[in-house]
């Protein structure tokens, strides 16, 4: 089976791999991206939150077979290909966000899909969107880290041509 | 009986012997240069310190790093007294060398932790029983990352240790240069003098290393460039990345993965498996049996091609259990007999008296008003956010263990023992926990995980539990329930408290499971059990808590700020229940029964002035007080409440604390907000029943975390202080749920006196 990754094509050998297998296992034992991270298997915590198709979804309950001829995003490509980090990853170095550190993909992937629509969330939208669960209790901080984040991706696309935006991770 | 039996017995009557603390200066902790490895290049300096080529050093690290910041505090320590920048400072693994036994940690395990006994007057039960502990814990090595202890244990040796580094390198550049070693200054590690000579100390570390170090001295706190800062912790570039390794990210080559499935019965069995229908599942190799690990619940575990496909065969496996041979347990029995074994034991004076002065008994029998309450507090999971897991290789007669865990010397032993080896055979590296919160002090799934791997030809393997079996096999903080009695006398003034409360000890558990040389034929008295009702801060002049073990056969562990999590919440809840009864503001009868505990009474005063606490308030909201002291710091929260369709809801909750000496200013925010998040999950959601030895809570739905909509605003201020650091990881557990249900009884009239808070 063909997977569109990270903005690359990769292929996952049939063989080990099952349709209905969720795309969260692929990713972490087959195409060994740890990255994304399992919590409980039921899109309860969204540790394992993806992008598939600009949209974030729980890859613990997406199955395989749904995401073919989908583009598939993992934390692994928030960042800029030179390394350059994305304005959440820089906001939740700036706030101190993380914690352990566990579920913090799958909260950056689930603000970073906000973000993409919507570049100036309320506090209501940030709560209806970002559903994650943290242990940790950084979730204290998330909502300023958002924030932050938005106001230079703000900043950002006042001053530059929209095609330089950050709209995909 | 062995020695080790001894001093823990000895320890457990309260430590009779009189041995001087100072016997054991931190300077035999700094450890010999020759235990830590090197690379290409490296000079080691002592058992912490070693220096790269390019003049970073390279910093031995023992303790886990679980979300606390304690690999950036520790790092920091270590930069301060070198002077060398953070971003200089690369951590290695330490190992298993007994210099990095965690001496601080046993003491949560002691009658009267020496940081507790009034910060800066320590008891000498409490310095003689440290004294023993810390022979023990070094006869043993042990390591742990536990008991908020890691910088207060760390303080005055990984300093030292630096300055001493540094003392042999600046040495090394006195006797190369002919120079005075007080004309010479040092910045991001180059040592210069005015006249010109300059060197890095990757240039002077082989030098310095036959150098004698001299007097050394640490610098003094105003000198301190770092320690005391908030800087940005280290590890967070490699968390918004995705890179961090966590145990369950570790792939070694060759890896296989397994599933485990227990019965769902604690303490049950496996009767009948079919192990042909699950072979024949897609992907699935291996079915290995498993009986009980360091407590373990006995079961199976399914080796396959990948996770998903040994938790789904796993879970669709056909089993028939056995029952637990001891008879079923079931939380609501174990709680109602909790309740009456607490009124009984009151009743007779039952139960080992932790704190006894006066005749409490007696005052209130004289009291001209007496006010009773029973509190109750409920089975509590874990749900660290990573499943427990672990990865292990057993080939060619030695054994590696991935295991995040916050005791790798009990893991190590663990491992040994299963592997049929010796312990020294058996390699043991610690990935980033995904949380502990207590849960990683147990090593069941070690010593699951290489019982697999012998089963593997050789390759390693990864076991994960599921989310379900998470919840469902953990160590449960236990339940507990306490009657308190408190009697004024015929001038108003709080005459006598009478506590007992009654629930299972953890730490004889924990030690039959964990660490069976320190376990004993009796369970001796634990600290763990009554500790956050003993140490009882307001004037009071008859005083008797006691408590009465129990022992239900409900696996009990270390559950974030232990104790203190449900003992806070019985005391503060009661103290304000005091205040109301006589007529006073919480805060303001507070302080008057504080006069002789100036740190407690700053701490309150200073929450309660950030807080507004009197001042007016929107309509619909209340504020709640609470103050609490635990693992050496004091932490004063006043929460502002409201309700939200019927249901408590905390808006803002003002922290202050004094904690000490403060590394990190930063991480003591973080940690304080995420005790905050965590008491504030329990106070409103948690609860763990058992029904026929069944956990009816099976994932997070069923016992939910808070997510962004439910965080309050936390703010922090802290007193500032110049004793030695106090722990900070647990300290903002204990206050929260008191502190909440004190709101709404200023809110609603209704005094909660079960956890969760539950109006309905």
């Amino acid at each position: 089976m063909n997977l569109d990754l990270n903005g690359k094509p990769v292929n996952v050998d049939d063989a080990l791999v099952d349709p209905a297998m969720p795309l969260l296992w692929v990713l972490r034992d087959v195409l060994q991206l740890t990255g994304t991270k399992y919590g409980c298997g039921v899109a309860a915590c969204g540790a394992c939150t993806v992008w598939v198709d600009g949209a974030a979804v729980r890859s613990c309950v997406t199955p395989l077979s749904a995401v073919a001829g989908k583009a598939v995003r993992t934390i692994e490509s928030l960042a800029a290909p030179d390394g350059a980090l994305h304005p959440l990853q820089r906001a939740w170095i700036a706030h101190q966000v993380p914690q352990c550190g566990y579920c913090q993909s799958g909260l950056l992937m689930a603000a970073a899909a906000l973000l993409a629509k919507n570049r100036n969330p309320s506090d209501a939208e940030i709560d209806a969107s970002v559903t994650n669960l943290c242990r940790c209790g950084t979730t204290v901080r998330v909502r300023e880290a958002i924030k932050t984040a938005a106001r230079e991706l703000r900043a950002e696309s006042g001053t530059k041509p929209p095609a330089a935006g950050r709209a995909t991770p | 009986m062995t020695t080790r039996r001894f001093l823990l017995g000895a320890l457990a009557a309260g430590g009779a012997l009189v041995v001087g603390w100072g016997l054991l200066p931190p300077r035999s902790r700094i450890g010999d240069r020759r235990v830590l490895p090197l690379v290409e290049g490296e000079v080691g300096l002592n058992g912490w310190i070693k220096v790269a080529r390019d003049g970073s050093v390279r910093l031995a690290m023992p303790r886990a790093e679980m979300g606390q910041g304690v690999h950036t505090a520790l790092a920091m320590l270590a930069a301060e007294e070198l002077d060398v920048g953070l971003d200089q400072v690369t951590l290695i693994e330490a190992g298993p060398e007994r210099l990095y036994g965690n001496l601080t940690s046993l003491a949560t395990t002691m009658l009267a932790h020496p940081g507790e006994a009034g910060l800066g007057e320590s008891s000498r039960a409490g310095r003689v029983g440290l004294w023993l502990l810390n022979k023990t814990a070094r006869e043993l090595g042990l390591q742990i990352t536990g008991g908020s202890s890691s910088i207060a244990d760390a303080w005055d040796v990984l300093p030292l240790a630096a300055a001493t580094a540094r003392a042999q390198l600046l040495g090394a550049a006195s006797l190369a240069w002919k120079l005075p070693v007080t004309e010479l200054a040092v910045e991001r590690g180059t040592v210069r003098h005015p006249s010109g000579p300059s060197a890095h100390y990757g240039e002077l570390a082989e030098r310095a290393a036959a150098t004698p170090p001299g007097d050394v001295k640490r610098k003094p706190r105003d000198a301190w460039k770092l320690v005391g800062t908030a800087a940005p912790r280290t590890d967070l570039r490699d968390k918004v990345t995705g890179r961090a390794v966590f145990g369950i990210d570790v792939r070694p080559e060759g890896l296989v993965f397994a599933a485990v499935r227990h019965s769902p019965m604690l303490g049950g069995d496996v009767a009948r498996l079919d192990v042909d229908a699950l072979l024949r599942r897609p992907g699935v190799e291996r079915v290995v049996r498993l009986g009980s690990y360091a407590g373990s619940t006995p079961g199976f575990a399914v080796v396959a091609r990948t996770t998903w496909h040994a938790m789904d065969a796993a879970r669709r496996a056909a089993v028939q259990w056995l029952e637990p041979p001891a008879g079923h347990l079931d939380s609501a029995t174990i709680e109602s007999a909790l309740e009456a074994r607490a009124r009984a034991a009151a009743a007779d004076d039952a139960g080992f008296a932790f704190a006894n002065r006066g005749d409490a008994i007696g005052a209130l029998e004289q009291a001209a008003r007496r006010v009773e309450a029973l509190y109750r507090a409920p089975y509590l999971a874990h749900a660290a956010m990573e499943p427990m897991n672990c990865t292990a290789q057993v080939k060619d007669g030695r054994v590696t263990v991935w295991a995040p865990t916050q005791v790798p010397t009990a893991a190590r032993a663990l491992a040994a023992r299963v592997a049929g080896v010796d312990v020294d055979r058996v390699t043991l590296h610690v990935p980033y926990l995904g949380g502990g919160f207590g849960r990683r002090l147990e090593v069941d799934v070690v010593g699951q995980t290489v019982r697999v791997a012998l089963e593997t030809g050789g390759r390693p393997v990864q076991l994960v539990w599921s989310r379900e079996e998470d919840f469902t096999h953990d160590f449960y903080r236990p339940a507990g329930a306490a009657l308190l009695r408190a009697g004024f006398a015929g001038d108003g003034t709080l005459s006598a408290l009478h506590v007992v409360s009654a629930g299972d000890a953890i730490t004889p558990r924990n030690a039959e499971r964990t660490l069976p040389a320190l376990a004993g034929p009796i369970d001796p008295p634990d600290k763990t059990a009554i500790e956050g009702l003993h140490q009882f801060p307001y004037a009071v002049p008859h005083l008797r808590v006691a408590h009465a073990a129990t022992h239900s056969g409900v696996p009990v562990g270390y559950w974030r700020s232990v104790g203190h999590s449900h003992h806070a919440f019985f005391a503060e809840s009661f103290v304000d229940e005091l205040a109301h009864a006589r007529g006073r503001d919480p805060v303001a009868f507070r302080l008057e029964l504080l006069a002789g505990k100036p740190a407690h009474a700053a701490v309150l005063k200073l929450a309660a002035e950030k807080a507004g606490w009197g001042g007016p308030l929107a309509a619909g909201r209340a504020r709640g007080v609470a103050l609490h002291e635990s693992y050496g710091s004091v932490v004063a929260m006043v929460v502002e409440a409201a309700l939200d369709g019927g249901r408590p809801r905390a808006l803002r909750v003002v922290c202050a604390a004094d904690c000490g000496t403060v590394v990190n200013p930063g991480i003591v925010a973080q940690q304080v907000e995420g005790g905050v998040m965590y008491a504030l999950a329990a106070a409103l959601h948690g609860r763990i029943t058992i029904e026929r030895s069944e956990v009816q809570q099976k994932n997070y739905p069923d016992q939910p975390l808070l997510a962004l909509r439910d965080a309050p605003r936390v703010e922090l201020h802290l007193v500032p202080s110049t004793r030695a650091p106090g722990g900070v990881g647990e300290i903002a557990v204990p206050p929260l749920a008191p502190a909440l249900a004190n709101a709404i009884f200023a809110l609603t009239g209704r005094r909660l006196r079960e956890l969760p808070l539950r109006l309905a």
